[in-house]
């Protein structure tokens, strides 16, 4: 794989990703002021940061031509992130109702 | 032992078997290091998606005192910054070392736009008495865990600073270098590493953004 770690990001590539993030900025605004109705919100606000975050990595960060074992590591601390987030919410969301939370 | 009679580039130490080996360790271990950052701001997202759940109504109530342009300006703020720092990546690969110098003290330029419209919003909050913690004294805010939002509001963003403050420190340092022509076409390896965290410390602003500033 050393072959492909040297690799340039081709200069219209880096440009359309600016662009693309940009665009989805102005969109993500735009839906919020659309004021949609309460759970399609918060999807359509994180599925919109989690495609501007796959852009920054995929080409920014040079994962798409990267050797993959990088693109491993991004996802093993993304699992890590969700199995905290799940065991922590196995506790919280299941607690005696007359126990004081903050 | 014969194949290692070759010239050596002066930049690969002697544990590496070659300059393409010892750039792909470098890249290797920044990623591990920024798995360790994930983890590190992961659990100040938890603490929000915990609290979140527990109190949905108020974090409805308190996002009407952050101000989603100011917000908005600063994630096209560090967007653009990501492209420069990208670019000045690309420059260095092709030995344009004036250019790639003009990209990363653009990058630093946009970083410091950031905390300056991020010190704006800060004052604004601390004027009206919106302060982490035990120092919270705004009343306008009809909850009685008012300030919890604003306390993971100041750490997670807070966290964040720290992070482009420190971001900033690097790429100057980068950009000195670059200047005093240790990097090239041949071995780039800081520039590039440099850039990988940079884009990090972007990617967990475009989770903030909408987490804290677009709640209706």
């Amino acid at each position: 794989m050393s072959s492909h770690s040297h690799h340039i990001i081709p200069f219209p590539a880096l440009v359309a990703t600016g662009l693309a993030l940009t665009v989805l900025t102005i969109l993500t605004v735009a839906v919020y002021y659309i004021q949609l109705p309460d759970p399609i919100n918060i999807i359509v606000a994180l599925s919109i940061a989690i495609v501007k975050a796959t852009l920054v990595g995929a080409i920014f960060m040079g994962l798409y031509w990267d050797n993959k074992f990088n693109t491993l590591i991004l996802l093993m601390a993304f699992l890590f992130f969700f199995v905290f987030v799940g065991i922590t919410m196995l506790d919280t969301m299941f607690r005696d109702p007359s126990m004081i939370i903050y | 032992m014969a194949e290692h009679a070759q010239v050596r580039a002066p930049h690969v130490q002697h544990h590496f078997a070659s300059s393409d080996q010892q750039f792909d360790s470098a890249k290797m271990g920044m990623w591990v290091f920024l798995l360790t950052e994930i983890a590190f701001f992961g659990g100040l997202f938890v603490a929000y998606i915990i609290y979140r759940a527990w109190h949905p109504d108020l974090f409805t109530l308190a996002a009407t005192q952050l101000s989603t342009p100011l917000g908005a300006t600063n994630t096209l703020v560090l967007i653009a910054s990501s492209l420069t720092v990208a670019m000045a990546i690309r420059a260095i690969q092709t030995d344009k070392k004036r250019q790639s110098i003009i990209l990363l003290l653009s990058t630093v330029g946009l970083a410091m736009v950031f905390m300056i419209i991020k010190a704006f919003e800060y004052a604004d909050k601390f004027a009206k008495g919106i302060a982490p913690g035990a120092y919270y004294t705004y009343e306008g805010i009809a909850h009685e865990s008012a300030s919890v939002f604003f306390s993971i509001y100041y750490m997670m963003t807070g966290l964040h600073a720290l992070h482009v403050v420190i971001g900033i420190g690097i790429l100057l340092w980068i950009a000195w270098k670059v200047h005093r022509n240790h990097f090239s076409s041949e071995y780039y390896t800081p520039v590039e590493i440099s850039g990988l965290y940079w884009h990090l410390v972007d990617i967990i602003w475009i989770f903030l953004f909408p987490l804290l500033y677009l709640i209706e």
